[in-house]
Order: structure tokens, then C-alpha cells, then sequence
């Protein structure tokens, strides 16, 4: 599998490291239901056949975390973007 | 002789000599083994898996499930090579397989005899018999009996490659119309990579006779492989075999070197070769299909195709009187073809009640005896070697006998789909070929000519021309369709058959593994009726063939028995690879100490010249110990070393910790974030020890952070996590707090780092800092961090932490400095006798010191387990802070980090030895933790340890036994505090 | 390994020579230390601030892609968004000359993290066809094309020189014999001349 990586071009997935769910947003520490905010975030995950937004890390090129659309059926890749924007 | 007088694609020029179960023979240059043993009439080449029938060369391809041969000898020695696709070359040396004493007579072909014990769903039921007898009786039966070739006996010594390629069309096949798919891409200019398994491109254009335009089709093929090899952007790779598609990416491997001897020096053998294509052609032809009867897999029985094709591109005639059984017209044009070449064709057998006029007419031109509405109903062979001489035929109703040696069958064509399946596409089945087509295919691939059905010459050649204009067309190429050549286009009428009813004799479907059509009957009958519990209980299409001649009759016969369609019988599903691939060709170079890249830390030829003992840790390679002359025992040496080092001073380097320079404004609450502890108060010039966790409250990792400027600070990191750290930091910059103005490098390679320590480690330090640098407790105090200069002007950094709990520092200088700083520290610590020591000494320290390491960070540890509790802050949120508050993580009963010291002082405790309460049962129930390191240590005398035990810090003083059934030992430790000296860090701080 | 790396231990650098059929001169590599590198990492939301000041005060042109631009005698390859490696051609304080950039970027010295290695001859492309996993036909990564990127589990920054067939790749330090195993061993086939040297 070849993943469009925004700054280096595609590459080969070896490149890159797999984290999972890119949808999730760190809960609010601070909130009154942190506990379960935080086991949610850490543990619970939907496993959809089909469309998927998730978290791959260029380890071997650019070192950029790259948000990629894939589908987990077939291992398309609609599109990939980097995350935070520009720096 | 078999050799036609002329004729053929070999070169008759050109004789080679070979060798075949110690026998010498001739062939020539182009012929394949099999074809070469088939011109010396040899026939019967192998036994089969199961009951050691004799067999024949079915094919003339890579379908080949019976002319499995060992190919080369000693230690180049390979199994199962089909002898059909092996190219012969001068000497080469082959010998057949599963065979035993010799081919000829072969003792265990009296298996044949116990067939039912072997039949449908033998392992299955073995396997339900008592273990002992498995073990005892049948495994060394079979392993015996069945079997195919043997590996080489030691090492392989050649070596093997692996490569990327990049095209925009890749076309699969070089028959009509992969060379006509190429000519259209790339005249188009299109990037072209054209890959054909075969040593000679052409494919069916070399074996069949026909003409196009005005040239025979071998020529057509030779001059548009020759236009193809003259545009730059067209890559022809013959030898190499498309294996399987891998989203968007193609294996395939070349066989560099198997066509010689031996490869020519830095040749590979093989070669893999990812290829990242925008478009690919299918263009992999069709594979004949036999007819299931009795007798079907005796030597002289082949595809009717490929004695056409052993005729037409290698001039060999198959046997001296041919008979053809078949269902469709191919076989007749195959038998008009080997007829006019010269091979006595006999009969033409045909299951259908008519045929074609024209063909009809033309067999009675070439005096071919037709006989329709007819089936062979069994065979019969010579003696011993079993080889064909007659056949069983019946006609309607009534039987009948015809004297052949050999007998071409064709039940028809099946497309080579396989590669179309390899993103879950299913084949189709069209009726009217009786054929699966492809379903649907992989993203940017299509198929052309006979692999999606299309078999006639003229609409194969049009639609690989047309295929390959569309690819390229899609890329933005401009491309015009070739002109097409006329052809004579012959008939393909074909009436669906698979299996003669009440044929005598077993009935083969898939002749590698043994397979009849009585067991698929058992099959049927046990209940095992879906294609792939068919497969499975049968083993039909589980040999190195893959199935290629056996899945759709298999399959169809099923289908009669349970009176289901053939499409609602449906296909086993085809997986990558499509071909055996060696082991050898996917490791490539990395074998042996190549397996994996090595790294160096910057004094490695210093220590080996020192006479270190290095280990692998990761990819590094590390000085475990410096054994000196006379030491012939590691702990010996670990013991002296770690005594010196508390006695007077000595060195190791700790480049391979992971070290990263952080830079920006918000690095201070940065660390803040992912440490439990806080570093935006730490004062520059200072270093302080971190612990940070995972967001599930686990600890990730540990190490001292320095700031080294206001809005500077370098981190080091464990060796083990240092790129795993790193990937969480840039996490947490890039997508969880984005805001933060700070910037990571890693700077593990720019910077040597050597740690000095015992208590003569800052009179060392003194003698390599440049003039004026002032090392004195005052002026570099513990946990101090400044950047200075050393050994006359080298920009160095200067921690001064301490690992072993000795007065330390650590020292980095840039890489290409690091071998000369050890030599000057060296230097500097000869008048106390300064020591090299390795990790192991470091070790043993760390664990008299009660330092937590890789055996604790074991991913399973929390912060509190860890004795790290009071540390974390409270006053800020980090990471992993709200998840390690769990009630789980918080449980007092928790194992918890301790010391432990054996009793008996001469015990040896050991890393894994269980913790059990005195007079406890030793199970699961009772298990109050384990041991995580042990040491000898010099400093006590006696064997250390630490560990997690349950409630453990509240329990000091406490005995308690340690249970280690691995190693058989089983005695009472001693529950302590982890810090086996100094607990309040005099030394360090002296 | 190929015989060509028999008698040597991985733990040491090849000797330099010819490796291959005698006679066959495919690819020629030269190993060299940079005589001065640094990292220029844009800080937050300062990557458009740092290409201005780049240019102003350095004279630099800072692409913002994996690209490889010289001016003044360094050279600028693009490592990622907003993160440059500045190479020098002659030796020098880097980071003094970078100084000026300091409030637009973070700058760390590289010199010695990396090992250069220069290859160059008619078979270059068929060498690292056995480790790049990227596409270096001309038209795909023309003169001044660079990449990040892992070639036999090593990671390695590289680039396309003008003329013909000339790479230059940046490798850790830690990794250099095990790099330099790499392409002996992919380029021995084609006879490789191996130096340490110029
Ligand atoms: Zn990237």
C-alpha cells in the first residue's frame, strides 16, 4: 500500500507508523466526567468496513502525523491531509 | 528420436547436455526440461504425493502439477522445479522426486494399494485418533510416503535481490495481447514495464501456428518485441512471474540466474520486484483444462495445447501414435498443427455428436480418424513404468479399444484469472465457454484476451491493442490505436464436459495432490459440499500448482453431484502468490548478520580495540564487558568493573540513549504536559530526571530533561523508546496541541555521549574541560546541565547525572569527537586506573542503586507501581494523568517496586521467579507478583534483585519465597528496599 | 550478503576498492563527512516569516517542498513542512551564519549526525532501484528532487544533482557501514569503485 503523504509524495506504508481513529478529540481533563471521557477516548473504538479517517505517522520521511482517508475494505485512499495546519 | 527433423523455436545450433536421474541426454537451446525429456523419449518423470503413481509431463507450462523435479545438486539443490518451465542449459542436473528405490520401480507405489486410508479427508481423521498413534505409526508412515522433493542440505550459496519499479502501464503477459497492450501504451510514450514468466515473449504466438498479416505469428512476435525493446520507455522483463497485487503495488520475481548453473559472479539468483504501476493488463492467457477418467494421469496422457506447443515451438513429437479426447475445437486445430508438423495423429475423440463440418472435412484431408459422440473410458500401460499404450473408448453404448502411446485431452480452456481475485474479485462463470471470467477486477486493472475469455487471435490481438490505449489514455498519453493485422481466426466451439461416468480405474482431478473424483464423491457424500470445504477436506487445489488444471473440474463435478449451477457452486477464492516464491528472494540481502541494519555507537572501534564483548540491544551493537587477560568468566569481569567504578572512576558510552533538543517558548508547559512532573520551573543550567506516561496512565518512559536556555531544553530518552517518544511528542505537537511554539530535533546522532563515574570522575572531568570551564560542585552541582568547551575547543555538554549512584556526569560532544574523548578521558584517568565498563556493570549498579530500566518500563507498570507516585504533580494535567487515577491503577494491592535479597546468600535469584506468601499454594490464585532484574553484586557479595510484589513497599522485611518452576528453583528472598546503597546519595551529590 | 562483503564484519567500514566483475564500472561512491549541517525548523506558525527572512538576510530561497536549492554556498533541502537541512560546501560555524534566523526558526547543529555519501556513474538509478522505494526517473524526481525516505530499514535524506546520474544521500551516522553493506552489496553487480576519500 502507497499512502499519499501531502509533503513527500507516496510512499510506501513501511514508512509510516498506524496509530487508529483520527475523529477523536482529547476530552477536557477537567471535566466533571473526565473519567469517562478519557476511557472512551482510549479504548472504545468503532471498527467500520468501509470509510475511515485515521492517524498515520511519517516515521521514515517527513515526520509529519498525516490524517488519511481510507477504506478499510479496500484499502483505498480517498485523500490524506497533514495535521495542524501549517507550521 | 522424437525430434521433429525441423521446426521449432530451439536452437539446433546450439546442442546442450544434461543430466536426469544420472542419466546423460542432449537438447538444445530454448527447449525446457520437459521438452528436452520428451525429445529423448522419456515419459515417465515423477511419482505422485500420495500413492506414488507414476507420472508423465502433463503440460508444457507453469500448470504443471506432475514434472516436479530437483533441479541442481548439493547445497544449490532446489525441489520442486517443474520441468516445464525450467530452461535447460549446458549441464544442468535433474533428478525426480518420490521415488524410492528408483523411479522405475518404485516399492511404495503400493500405496496405490491402501488408496482409501488416503483418500478425502484422511488428516481429518487421523488427526481424531489417540495423539500416541499419530505420533508413533502414522506420521512416520507418511513422511515417508508421501512428500515431494527435498530441501537442500545446507546453506544456500547464492544470493538474491530485491528491487522497486515504477511505471505507469505494467502489462502482464507478453502473449498477443500483453505485446499488443505494450506496442499501444507504449507507443503512446507511456511508461511501460511488460513482464512475461517465460524466457521467451510471445506466449501462445511461439506454440500455435498462424499467420498474421503476412508473417507466421512467432515473427510477428519476435518483430514487435524487438519494436518494443527500442523504445526507452517500454521495459521488457522475460523470466519474471507477476505473483500478486498488493494495493496498487505488484510482486513479481525475476529468475535472474536459474537458467544457469551456477549465476555469474554478484548475479543474483532471483530477483523481487515491487512494482508501483498506475494501470496494469492482465494479459496472462488461459490454462487447458484435462477431462477426468480413469486412468487419466498415466505417463503419455497430457494437454492437448501443450503437445501442440512441444511440437510447434520446441519440434519435439510427443509420442510415435497420438490420439486427441476432447470436448471443444481447439483440440482439433492442435491436431491439424502436430499433424502437418509431422507427428503421427492418429484419432481425434470427441465427446460431441457433431462437429463443425470444415473440421470434420478437414481431419479426413490429413487422414485423422474422427471419432464423435465417444469417451475414453480408461487406459492401459507397459508394465513397471506404466507409460501409455492403449485406450478404453465406447462409443453410445458400445465399447472399444485404440492402440496410442499417448493421449492429448483437452475439456477445454480456463482464463487465468487468479490475479483478478487478489482484491476479493469473484469470477464469473460465462456458459458459453464453459469458463470463469474475471469479476470484478483490482483498482487500475483490466484484463485482455484469453484471460477474460477471449480466445479467437484477431479479437485477442484487438482487445490487448485496445486495452493498452485506454490505460495510457487515462494517464494523459495521446494514444491512437495500432493497426491491427489480419488473421485467420480458427473455431472455438466447445459442449461443457468434465468427468466420464463409469471410467475404469481411479479418475484423477487434481493429479499433484492425488485427488479423484471418488473423493470429491466422499466429500459429497460426508456433507462437505461448499467449494472450500471441498478443498479443504479433499486437499483439490492445496498443491504448489495452486489447482491451476483441477479447481474448475473439481468444482464442476461437484456441482453435478449436488445438481447446483456451477456460478452457485462458485470458486475457491485465488490468493497472492500466484506462484511459489522462494524464502530466499523476499529476504534479499537481509540474511544473516544483514538482517537487519546494525547500528555503531561512536566509539566502537575504541572498545573493540579495548577488547570489549559487544551485544546487540535494538539495532545497536553495545560493549557489554572489557574482559581482561585472565578473566575467563563474564561475571568476573562485570564484578571488577563495577568494583572499580566505586572505587575510583570509569567510563561507558551512552550514546544510544535517544536525545532530543527542544526549542521554542512554550517548552517549559510543553513538558509540563507529558512529563508528571514539572520542568517549566526548572532553572537553566539545571537537568531534571522525568517520568511520562501513556494517556492510559501506563508509564512510557523515563529520563533527564536539561534547559539549557530559557526556551532550550534537550531531552534523552531510553534507548529502547527513542523513536517511540519521539512519534508521542510529535502527536502531542501536531495534532493535540498545535498551538504550542515548540519545535523538536533529534539530535541522538549529532552527539556522543560518554558517562564518567565514581568518585574520581570529576579530577577526570577536570583534566579534559578546556581552561576556565569549572567543574567543581559549585560550579557544575548535581543534576547540573551547561554547555562548555573540551579537549581545546570542542563545544560539549555537560550533565552531571549519575546511573551507577556515583559521583557522575555524562559528557557530549559532537559524533566525529566521541572515539577521541574516550581516548582523552583515557588519558586524563590513567593515574586512578580508569575502567572501561560495559552495560552489564551498568547494570548491575543501576540495580544496587534501585534505578528502574527496560525490565520495569515493561509497558505494564504505572508511575505508583513504580515508586514514582509522589513525583507526579497535582497541580496541572499531563498525560495519562486522569486515566492512571483508575481505581485499577490506584489498587494498594498492586504490585509494587521492592528490593529483594536471597536468604541463603549463596542462592542465585533470577529475572521471572513468581513471588508467592510463605506456605502458599504455587498457582495463578496466590501470585503476588514477579522479579523483574537480578545482579551479583560486588558491593554486598551476594545476588540482588528487584521486583514488584504486592503491597510490596509495606511489606520490607518480610520473607517471602520466590518460585521459578522454569528454572527449578524455589527459595525464600527477603523483601528490602530497592536502594541497596547509599539510599540517601551522599556520593552522588559529594 | 554478496561475496563481496565476506571478510568484512558489519561492525566495520568496506575497505575502499572495486567491488564486482573485474573491468565493470557501473557506480562509483564517495563517502564524505558534511563540512557543516544545521536543522532550520520554522517555529509556530513562522514558516513564511523564516522563507522572508531567509532570503533577506542569507540570500536563501526556502522551498516549501522536498526540493534542494543553493545559494551563497549552502545548499537548503526541504525535510518537511517548515523544516530545512542547511548543508555548507566548505567548513564553517553554521549556526553563527543561521544566528540571524533565530527568531523565526529553531537551529540545531547536525554536522556530525549525518554521514554524506555521493554516487554517482551509469548504473546509479539500478542500484537504488534495490532500496528507494521512490521513483527516480528524470521526469518523476528531476536535478534538485529530494526525499526523506527508508532504503534497507535506514533512513536516509537525498537528493538529485544536475548531470547526469548523481545522488547525494545524508545517512545517520550510526547507520554508515550499514549503509555503505547496502550499496556494495546492490552494486556490486554492476562493479561499484567504494571511496572514502575527496
Ligand atoms: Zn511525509
Amino acid at each position: 500500500m502507497r499512502i499519499p503523504c501531502p509533503y513527500c509524495g507516496a510512499r510506501d506504508a513501511s514508512e509510516f507508523a498506524y496509530l487508529g481513529d483520527a475523529t477523536l478529540t482529547r476530552p477536557d481533563p477537567a471535566a466533571p466526567d473526565a473519567d469517562e471521557a478519557f476511557h472512551a477516548y482510549v479504548y472504545l473504538r468503532d471498527n467500520p468496513a468501509g470509510a475511515h479517517s485515521e492517524w498515520w505517522y511519517h516515521s521514515g520521511g517527513c515526520r509529519r502525523w498525516v490524517k488519511v482517508a481510507r477504506d478499510t475494505t479496500s484499502h483505498a485512499i480517498a485523500g490524506a491531509e497533514l495535521a495542524g495546519g501549517a507550521r | 528420436m522424437s525430434r521433429l527433423p525441423s521446426g521449432g523455436r530451439v536452437d539446433r545450433a546450439r546442442p546442450l547436455s544434461f543430466r536426469f536421474d544420472g542419466k546423460t541426454y542432449r537438447g538444445f537451446a530454448g527447449d525446457t526440461l520437459a521438452s528436452a525429456l520428451l525429445a529423448n523419449q522419456v515419459r515417465l518423470v515423477g511419482r505422485s504425493f500420495k500413492y506414488h503413481r507414476p507420472r508423465g509431463i502433463l503440460s508444457a507450462g507453469p500448470e504443471e502439477p506432475n514434472a516436479l523435479v530437483e533441479l541442481r545438486s548439493g547445497d544449490r539443490r532446489e525441489p520442486n522445479t517443474r520441468a516445464t518451465v525450467a530452461e535447460l542449459y549446458d549441464g544442468l542436473d535433474a533428478a525426480s522426486q518420490n521415488r524410492w528405490p528408483s523411479l522405475a520401480l518404485d516399492a511404495l507405489s503400493l500405496n496405490g494399494l491402501v488408496a482409501p486410508f488416503l483418500g478425502a479427508g484422511f488428516y481429518y481423521k487421523t488427526f481424531m485418533w489417540p495423539a500416541k498413534f499419530w505420533e508413533s505409526v502414522y506420521e512416520p508412515a507418511i513422511r515417508r510416503a508421501a512428500g515431494l522433493g527435498r530441501a537442500a542440505p545446507g546453506k544456500d550459496p547464492d544470493h538474491y535481490d530485491k528491487a522497486h519499479a515504477f511505471c505507469d502501464v505494467l502489462v502482464i503477459g507478453a502473449g498477443p495481447a500483453g505485446l499488443m497492450a505494450a506496442l499501444a501504451a507504449g507507443r503512446a510514450g507511456a511508461r511501460v514495464i511488460l513482464a512475461d514468466e517465460d524466457f521467451l515473449a510471445g506466449g501462445r504466438l511461439n506454440s500455435d501456428v498462424a499467420r498474421i498479416g503476412d508473417e507466421p505469428s512467432h515473427a510477428f512476435a519476435a518483430r514487435t518485441v524487438a519494436e518494443l525493446a527500442s523504445l526507452p520507455n517500454v521495459r521488457i522483463m522475460t523470466r519474471t512471474s507477476v505473483f500478486g497485487i498488493y494495493d496498487g503495488e505488484y510482486g513479481a520475481v525475476e529468475r535472474v540466474s536459474d537458467h544457469l548453473a551456477t549465476p555469474a559472479p554478484f548475479q543474483p539468483r532471483q530477483r523481487l520486484w515491487k512494482i508501483a504501476a498506475k494501470r496494469a493488463i492482465l494479459c496472462a492467457g488461459a490454462t487447458e483444462r484435462p477431462i477426468v477418467f480413469g486412468g487419466n494421469d498415466r505417463p503419455g496422457v497430457m494437454l492437448a495445447g501443450s503437445a501442440r506447443s512441444y511440437a510447434n515451438r520446441y519440434g519435439v513429437a510427443v509420442g510415435k501414435s497420438v490420439a486427441f479426447f476432447a470436448n471443444n475445437d481447439s483440440a482439433w486445430t492442435s491436431a491439424f498443427d502436430m499433424k502437418v508438423a509431422g507427428v503421427n495423429v492418429t484419432t481425434l475423440i470427441d465427446i460431441r455428436r457433431e462437429v463443425a463440418p470444415a473440421l470434420a472435412a478437414r481431419a479426413k484431408a490429413l487422414g485423422i480418424d474422427v471419432r464423435t459422440d465417444t469417451q475414453v473410458t480408461g487406459t492401459t500401460g507397459q508394465p513397471f513404468g506404466g507409460a501409455l499404450t492403449g485406450l478404453s473408448i465406447r462409443t453410445g453404448g458400445r465399447n472399444g479399444r485404440l492402440a496410442a502411446d499417448t493421449l492429448a485431452m483437452s475439456g477445454g480452456w480456463s482464463p487465468s484469472v487468479h490475479l483478478t481475485c487478489h482484491h476479493g474479485g469473484k469470477p464469473v462463470w460465462q456458459e458459453d465457454i464453459a469458463a470463469f471470467v474475471p469479476g470484478r477486477t483490482p483498482p487500475g486493472l483490466s484484463v485482455a484476451g484469453a484471460a477474460r475469455g477471449t480466445y479467437g487471435l484477431g479479437d485477442t490481438l484487438a482487445e490487448g491493442a485496445r486495452r493498452g490505449t485506454e490505460a495510457a489514455g487515462d494517464l494523459g498519453f495521446a494514444a491512437a490505436l495500432p493497426d491491427l493485422p489480419a488473421t485467420e481466426d480458427t473455431p472455438a466451439g466447445i459442449t461443457a464436459f468434465w468427468h466420464v461416468q463409469g471410467s475404469k480405474g481411479p479418475a484423477f482431478v487434481d493429479q499433484q495432490n492425488d485427488v479423484t473424483a471418488k473423493d470429491l464423491g466422499i466429500a459429497y457424500k460426508e456433507g462437505f459440499r461448499a467449494v472450500e470445504l471441498m478443498k479443504r477436506y479433499t486437499t483439490l487445489g492445496m498443491a504448489t500448482d495452486q489447482g491451476r488444471t483441477s479447481n474448475v473440474n473439481g468444482l464442476a463435478i461437484m456441482a453435478e453431484l449436488t445438481g447446483a449451477s456451477i456460478m452457485e457452486t462458485g470458486t475457491t477464492i485465488f490468493r497472492p502468490p500466484y506462484t511459489p516464491v522462494s524464502l530466499g528472494v523476499l529476504g534479499g540481502h537481509h540474511r544473516g548478520k544483514d538482517f537487519r541494519p546494525t547500528r555503531l555507537t561512536p566509539t566502537h572501534a575504541w572498545a573493540a580495540e579495548q577488547g570489549a564483548v559487544f551485544i546487540e540491544t535494538g539495532p545497536w551493537l553495545r560493549a557489554q564487558y572489557f574482559p581482561k587477560a585472565g578473566e575467563t568468566d563474564w561475571l568476573t569481569t562485570v564484578n571488577r568493573e563495577a568494583k572499580a567504578v566505586r572505587a575510583s572512576v570509569g567510563l561507558i558510552d551512552v550514546s544510544t540513549f535517544g536525545k532530543i533538543d527542544l526549542q521554542g517558548r512554550d517548552v517549559g508547559a510543553f513538558l509540563d504536559r507529558v512529563y508528571i512532573n514539572t520542568f517549566s520551573t526548572l532553572a537553566v543550567g539545571k537537568a531534571r530526571y522525568g517520568v511520562m506516561l501513556r494517556e492510559d496512565g501506563i508509564v512510557m518512559d523515563d529520563g533527564t530533561t536539561a534547559r539549557l536556555a530559557p526556551e532550550h531544553y534537550v531531552m534523552t530518552t531510553t534507548t529502547a523508546n527513542a523513536a517511540k517518544v519521539f512519534q508521542h511528542l510529535e502527536f502531542c505537537l501536531q495534532v493535540l496541541w498545535p498551538e504550542l511554539d515548540v519545535t523538536l530535533a533529534s539530535v541522538s546522532e549529532q552527539w556522543a555521549q560518554i558517562a564518567i563515574a565514581g568518585p574520581r570522575a570529576r579530577d577526570v572531568l577536570a583534566r579534559v574541560v578546556d581552561t576556565g570551564v569549572d567543574v567543581s560542585n559549585e560550579g557544575l552541582p548535581f543534576m547540573g546541565a551547561i554547555e562548555r568547551t573540551v579537549m581545546g575547543g570542542v563545544k560539549a555538554r555537560l550533565f552531571r547525572l549519575s546511573f551507577s549512584g556515583e559521583l557522575g556526569y555524562e559528557i557530549a560532544v559532537p559524533a566525529r569527537y566521541g572515539e577521541a574523548l574516550a581516548r582523552a578521558l583515557m588519558t586524563a584517568g590513567e593515574e586512578f586506573g580508569i575502567t572501561p565498563y560495559g552495560i552489564e556493570a551498568l547494570g548491575v549498579m543501576r540495580i544496587e542503586k534501585g534505578h528502574v530500566s527496560g525490565n520495569e518500563l515493561s509497558g505494564q507498570t504505572s508511575a505508583g507501581d513504580l515508586g514514582f507516585g509522589k513525583m507526579a504533580s497535582t497541580k496541572k494535567d499531563y498525560i495519562g494523568r486522569v486515566m492512571a487515577a483508575r481505581p485499577g491503577l490506584k489498587d494498594p494491592d498492586r504490585p509494587a517496586f521492592v528490593g529483594f535479597k536471597p536468604v541463603d546468600k549463596g542462592q542465585r535469584l533470577r529475572a521471572g521467579a513468581h513471588f508467592l506468601t510463605i506456605g502458599a499454594p504455587a498457582d495463578m490464585a496466590h501470585d503476588e507478583g514477579y522479579m523483574t532484574s537480578v545482579a551479583h553484586s560486588p558491593h554486598l557479595g551476594h545476588w540482588i534483585g528487584l521486583g514488584l510484589l504486592k503491597n510490596g513497599p509495606a511489606r520490607i522485611g518480610e520473607r517471602v519465597r520466590a518460585y521459578d518452576p522454569v528454572r527449578g528453583n524455589d527459595f525464600e528472598v527477603e523483601v528490602c528496599s530497592p536502594a541497596f546503597i547509599d539510599p540517601n546519595g551522599e556520593r552522588l551529590r559529594g | 550478503m554478496t561475496s563481496a562483503l565476506d571478510t568484512f564484519p558489519v561492525t566495520q567500514m568496506p575497505a575502499d576498492g572495486h567491488y564486482g566483475p573485474a573491468g565493470i564500472h557501473g557506480v562509483s561512491v564517495r563517502v564524505f563527512d558534511p563540512p557543516a549541517l544545521a536543522l532550520l525548523a520554522a517555529r509556530r506558525g513562522g514558516a513564511s516569516a523564516l522563507t522572508v527572512a531567509a532570503h533577506a538576510t542569507l540570500g536563501l530561497a526556502l522551498a516549501d517542498a522536498p526540493r534542494l536549492a543553493r545559494a551563497n554556498g549552502l545548499g537548503t533541502i526541504g525535510a518537511g513542512p517548515g523544516r530545512w537541512l542547511v548543508l555548507a560546501e566548505a567548513p564553517e560555524d553554521l549556526t553563527a551564519r543561521l544566528a540571524p534566523l533565530a527568531a523565526h526558526a529553531a537551529i540545531t547543529e547536525q554536522t556530525d549526525g549525518y554521514v554524506g555519501f555521493e554516487l554517482s556513474g551509469v548504473r546509479t538509478r539500478d542500484v537504488l532501484a534495490k532500496g528507494v522505494a521512490v521513483d527516480l526517473d528524470p521526469a518523476a524526481f528531476p536535478p534538485g528532487a529530494a526525499a526523506t525516505t527508508n532504503v534497507a530499514h535506514i533512513n536516509v535524506t537525498f537528493w538529485r544533482e544536475p548531470g547526469e546520474e548523481r545522488f547525494v544521500f545524508l545517512v545517520a551516522r550510526s547507520y554508515r557501514v550499514a549503509f555503505a553493506r547496502f550499496l556494495i552489496a546492490s552494486g556490486a553487480e554492476y562493479g561499484i569503485a567504494f571511496a572514502h576519500r575527496g
